[in-house]
């Protein structure tokens, strides 16, 4: 039966992406229909995995030579994170019904979104790394193709490639590291890696945690690789919910918490994913203060908070990090999706041709409200819990300068997100744009995400309980929603945060008045460049293709030289067999 | 049973081609296409038998001309048949009613003959008959179009420096004979144990330099996206696919018969692997002409192969050898399918226009709306080349990595990661392809593009099919790479 | 002292070798690029049957010799064919003026 369950959580996305591929262009409400249907199947076989969730390998097929076991483990961290990429996948495909109409080629963005839910369900529940990989490839080339979605615009086509090559050089550290877990232990079964780390040569085990931190910060636009995500911003808005809630970003946050047993030990790992997620969150939320596209400003959000959960398995908190994943998933999806259908009926991204959206649009502005109060952190909302959780594990088990900067990046995290709020649908109307209230398509799924928004935390308890009961390798203190809730309102490092967030968004209500009239574009270089990283990536994209037009004069297209060509090369062999001798 | 049946796979399409040159000549030119498909699929029943059959005679001797097919013949030989095979379904409409276009299909039947005949040589100077037999009738399809400045000067290039390369190998072959007093591989190898290494490693240094030409080594290579660029797209497609790895494959045979300085050849192999994949692909990232691209990309896949080989004779590792077989075989397949389907585009766009110019990048802006078909093949071509799963690239790239990593050697693993890096580079130039055929706007010369006939479209289906499915299922090909594998491993003495 | 006769031979195949990768490196006409290529191959030729005659099979040296003779005919023949054409479709035989193909 999980077997079946689990073939079906990653085939009938990927059949569905095939049958869509096939669709016409020309009948886009059997498109619309049939990608809905597909998704919500796939949404309700993840559904339905969930009581079934196990530590033991129900697939297991031999690839032979050197290819190993194809394997999937539905244990509860993978069941949840299918969940996770399954439900919202399927809310953002809800979404687009009415964001995509009258698009072009639709066949082609819903064929790629549900090969994109597949592949995620596949990454996180396959127990090979081999197959984490080559599902990690896949997830990599749909956000290629669906981030340069619209890719009769440069712009997008340039985002598109950025994802690509950034997350594809981070993916070298995993190969990396399953070519020397297959080259040492002869297979590529996680559970092997982490039942032998006790036996693997140190220097190994090393390479292979920094080569999986490697890969996922790229995965996670983490730093130094975050550069590609804000670009990312160029896909439909559907595409960078998906992106952001779904699949993609999680997936480096999932190789981290998957693995976390393996590298503990190993000396300055932990330490290390600790400084990852507090730069990146601490310099996107620098970069979001003053972002005027309100897509970008959601980006660099995203990347912080991922930040967030990056730290909080640096100090050792597994299930606080992937708490809050599930309820980031809820709240940024909503809030993106939000974005979307503002963006959608604006006609724009830039945040200062907005204002005062809310009273044309009261149902968005609600929502968006409902998903904002979740990013800052406030109660009861689940984003309130599942930060707090972290922040109480940065104190008790972290270093204290992390915990002082996580404390300013929720300080700052609310300054930014009340400023984009006010900017978009409060204050005055700076340009008469005529919106209108969104169509019921997005409603449903906006209206879904904003109950999740209230109420994901109350899963807390038989969240811990399931991964407690069928995670093997990690210790997991199982305890009810009751207990958590007690232990959150009990700490007085919860009130310490909420100062700090009640402080950001004080020092923004009383200089709201300068918001939107340019001052920001002092700061603002600094965050379009990324802290100097999108020199260095202009930098590496020149020297690459110098290096290449300063090759292309060797080809000279004259035979005399090509002749020439061949003697030196044989001096030179003949050089080398000297030498070797 | 001592039946001796493979010699077949070789004399059938060598039969055929005069054959095939005469009946265009004498009767209909019109049933050339169909008399060399069907010689071709005449000559799989050979290669199947030898399968199939139990205790089958591999070896087969004519006076002083022996023929013996091991693994790598056998590699050789599937690779060589498949691909033309496709490569004759597809010419049908693409070289329909071209001046000579039964000399085309002579051609490339004995050019096909010649190659299985390469990898079943055992002495080494029949061996250079093959080899030179071979490149004669490459260089007559290069410059097909003789009436196109371009092609000739390709198919001048690709001559005078395939011919240098030809007289390294005889010096190779003097010095080997000189020094052991035979020609048989075996014999050789068997005496070479006795003298003096110095002869032979320069014999060997003359095999590389000789055969490297052919492979296109770099600096050895600037032959090569000229002649693939500019021959008729089928020949492309065998050059890229084919004849660059028989080249390969010569060079491999000759070196292991020496019997010396295996562990030598194998770094050798791994700095002009590195070389390659790196000029390769540098070189790739700045064309515009989809043929040039293709054509460099395919120096950085066999520096994909030559790393393999090179971690199998420096470390013995089996799995390097088999992978490179893999690779091998899998980029016979994608790069077959990338040149045809550029070659289906340029016959659809150009030709059938009665337009003569070489197929840009740009060209191809929104060609997915008109020619869906094309457009998906030609992205899985790509995307395999690119090392994307699940696709078959990504398989055989993975296996020979691999290998690198089970030598346990720092060094290695640092080319396996230097080789991950460059598939990442790679896909800077194939992923734009990809993006520009599925664009909204479609481009003026695919506005204007005629049909693509069904036979061009069957061997473009069955090209993606095959990698798609090996992506899914690497161990299918077991049968042929193992084999190929170990016969290169003990080729080496390994 | 006397010069060995087999290796007054073999510098004669050197000195060949020496003139015609010469002429391989300086000459533009491709006519005597087809030449200077016949040149190598002879000097291949005389190796092939120094060779044969150094290790003691005469016989066997200069029968593969009498057959390179043959194949390169071929390979010189396709040349002049090439050569024929490139005269026709360029209007001249220098080489460097046949380098449309670079980059």
């Amino acid at each position: 039966m999980t077997a079946i369950l689990v073939s079906l959580v990653i085939g009938i996305p990927w059949i569905g992406a095939l049958i869509l591929w096939r669709t016409s262009d020309e009948a886009p409400r059997l498109q619309h229909t049939l990608a809905v249907a597909f998704s919500i199947a796939a949404g309700l076989s993840s559904l339905a995995l969930l009581p079934y969730a196990t530590s033991n390998t129900v697939i297991d097929i031999p690839m032979g030579s050197v290819f190993g076991n194809l394997t999937f483990t539905p244990d509860g961290l993978a069941v949840t994170l299918t969940i996770i990429a399954c439900v919202i996948g399927s809310l953002a495909v809800i979404f687009s019904v009415d964001y995509m109409k009258g698009e072009a080629q639709l066949s082609r963005y819903y064929a790629f979104v549900l090969l994109f839910i597949g592949a995620m369900a596949g990454l996180v529940l396959s127990g090979s790394i081999l197959f984490m990989f080559f599902f990690w490839e896949i997830t990599a080339l749909c956000s290629y193709a669906l981030i340069s979605f619209y890719n009769d615009d440069p712009k997008a086509v340039a985002g598109g490639i950025k994802a690509l090559i950034i997350t594809q050089v981070g993916g070298v550290g995993l190969l990396a590291g399953a070519l020397i877990t297959y080259a040492t232990l002869g297979s590529y079964q996680i559970s092997d890696l982490i039942n032998n780390t006790e036996s693997m040569p140190a220097n190994l085990l090393g390479l292979i945690a920094f080569g999986f931190l490697l890969a996922a910060a790229a995965k996670s636009a983490q730093f130094p690789f975050h550069t590609w995500l804000p670009d990312a911003m160029e896909a439909p808005t559907p595409i960078s919910a998906l992106i952001h809630a779904a699949t993609m970003v999680n997936a480096g946050v999932y190789l981290l918490a998957r693995f976390y047993p393996a590298f503990v030990h190993v000396p300055g790992w932990a330490l290390s994913v600790t400084i990852v997620g507090l730069i990146s969150a601490l310099i996107t939320a620098f970069m979001a203060l003053t972002a005027t596209d309100l897509k970008r400003a959601l980006a660099y959000s995203t990347v912080s908070q991922l930040g967030y959960m990056v730290y909080a398995i640096g100090v050792g908190g597994f299930f606080a990090s992937q708490f809050h994943l599930l309820s980031h998933a809820v709240f940024k999806a909503l809030l993106f999706l939000a974005a979307g259908a503002v963006i959608h009926a604006a006609g724009t991204r830039d945040m200062r041709r907005m204002g005062a959206l809310g009273r044309q649009m009261p149902f968005v502005r609600n929502v968006f409200i409902l998903g904002a109060l979740a990013l800052m952190g406030l109660p009861i909302l689940n984003g309130f819990w599942s930060k707090e959780l972290i922040l109480e594990m940065g104190l008790t088990h972290g270093p204290l300068w992390a915990y002082v900067g996580m404390l300013l990046v929720a300080g700052m995290t609310a300054f930014y997100t009340l400023r984009m709020t006010w900017l978009v649908f409060f204050g005055k109307a700076r340009e008469a744009l005529h919106v209108h209230e969104t169509g019921i398509a997005m409603k449903i799924s906006l209206g879904l995400l904003a109950i999740g928004t209230f109420t994901t935390w109350l899963l807390a308890g038989p969240f811990s309980h399931m991964l407690q009961q069928t995670l093997v390798f990690h210790s997991v203190t199982e305890l009810t929603t009751l207990e958590l809730v007690e232990e959150i309102l009990f700490t007085p490092a919860t009130y310490g945060a909420l100062a700090v967030v009640t402080l950001g968004l004080g020092i923004f209500w009383l200089g709201r008045k300068q918001a939107a009239v340019g001052k920001e574009a002092r700061f603002d270089i600094l965050s379009r460049e990324s802290f100097g990283f999108e020199w260095l990536n202009r930098q590496v994209t020149s020297l690459t293709l110098q290096a290449g037009s300063a090759l292309q004069k060797t080809q000279t297209g004259k035979l005399n030289w090509n002749v020439m060509g061949i003697l030196g090369a044989l001096l030179a062999v003949l050089a080398f067999l000297l030498w070797s001798a | 049973m001592n039946l001796t049946i493979f010699p077949w796979m070789i004399a059938v399409p060598l039969g055929a081609s005069p054959l095939v040159y005469l009946a265009g000549r004498l009767f209909r030119p019109s049933w050339v296409r169909g008399l060399a498909l069907f010689a071709l699929l005449l000559s799989w029943i050979p290669f199947v038998l030898i399968f199939t059959g139990q205790g089958m005679q591999l070896s087969f001797n004519v006076e002083t001309i022996g023929l013996q097919a091991d693994g790598i013949s056998l590699l050789l030989a599937a690779v060589t048949l498949a691909l033309g095979t496709v490569v004759v379904l597809f010419s049908g409409p693409y070289m329909a009613g071209e001046v000579g276009e039964e000399k085309y299909y002579a051609m490339l039947l004995a050019m096909i003959g010649f190659m299985i005949g390469l990898g079943c040589a055992k002495d080494l100077f029949n061996f250079w008959m093959w080899f030179e037999a071979m490149a004669v009738s490459s260089y007559l399809l290069v410059a097909f179009y003789r009436e196109v400045p371009a092609s000739l000067e390709a198919g001048v290039k690709y001559l005078v420096q395939s011919a240098v390369g030809s007289v390294f190998v005889l010096l190779g072959i003097a010095l080997v004979l000189g020094n052991t007093g035979s020609l048989d591989m075996d014999e050789i190898r068997s005496a070479t144990g006795t003298l003096p290494q110095s002869g032979l490693a320069l014999a060997g240094a003359f095999f590389v330099i000789g055969f490297g030409v052919k492979v296109a080594l770099v600096p050895l290579h600037t032959w090569l996206p000229d002649a693939h660029s500019q021959a008729p797209s089928g020949i492309s497609a065998m050059l890229s696919g084919v004849v660059i790895e028989a080249g390969l494959i010569a060079m491999l045979r000759a070196l292991s018969t020496l019997g010396i300085l295996s562990v030598s050849w194998g770094m050798l192999f791994l700095g002009f692997g590195t070389l390659n994949m790196l000029f390769g692909n540098l070189m790739a990232l700045q064309q515009t002409q989809v043929k040039r691209m293709l054509a460099y990309s395919s120096l950085s896949h066999i520096g994909y192969m030559l790393l393999g080989i090179g971690f199998a004779l420096s470390d013995g590792q089996q799995a390097g050898a088999q992978g490179a077989a893999f690779h091998l075989f899998n980029h016979m397949l994608m790069k077959g399918l990338a040149f045809l389907a550029a070659g289906a585009f340029m016959f659809a766009l150009f030709h059938q226009n009665q337009v003569q110019r070489s197929l840009e990048v740009k060209d191809l802006a929104g060609a997915a709306r008109k020619y869906p078909l094309a457009a998906l093949t030609f992205s899985i071509a790509l995307l395999a080349l690119g090392g994307l799963p699940p696709l078959a690239g990504f398989m055989s790239k993975w296996q020979i990595f691999v290998a690198g990593f089970q030598s346990g050697n720092g060094w290695l693993m640092g080319l396996v990661i230097f080789a991950a890096l460059n598939s990442v580079l790679s896909l800077a130039y194939y992923a734009p392809v990809v993006n520009m055929m599925y664009r909204q706007k479609m481009g003026d010369a695919i506005e204007q593009g005629k049909s693509i006939p069904l036979a061009m479209n069957i061997s473009l289906v069955l090209l993606a099919l095959s990698i798609v499915v090996i992506g899914l299922w690497p161990s299918l090909m077991n049968w042929l790479t193992e084999p190929a594998g170990q016969a290169i491993l003990s080729a080496f003495g390994q | 002292m006397t010069l060995d006769p087999l290796n007054a031979v073999l510098i004669g195949v050197i000195l060949l070798l020496a003139v015609g990768f010469y002429g391989l490196l300086i000459t533009r006409n491709l006519i005597k690029i087809v030449l200077v290529l016949q040149i190598l191959v002879k000097a291949v030729v005389i190796a092939l049957v120094l060779a044969g005659k150094a290790s003691g099979q005469p016989g066997l040296g200069q029968s593969i010799a009498a057959t390179v003779i043959v194949a390169d005919t071929i390979v010189a023949v396709v040349a002049l064919a090439l050569a024929v054409q490139v005269r026709i479709r360029f209007g001249t035989l220098d080489l460097s003026k046949i380098s449309s193909l670079r980059g």
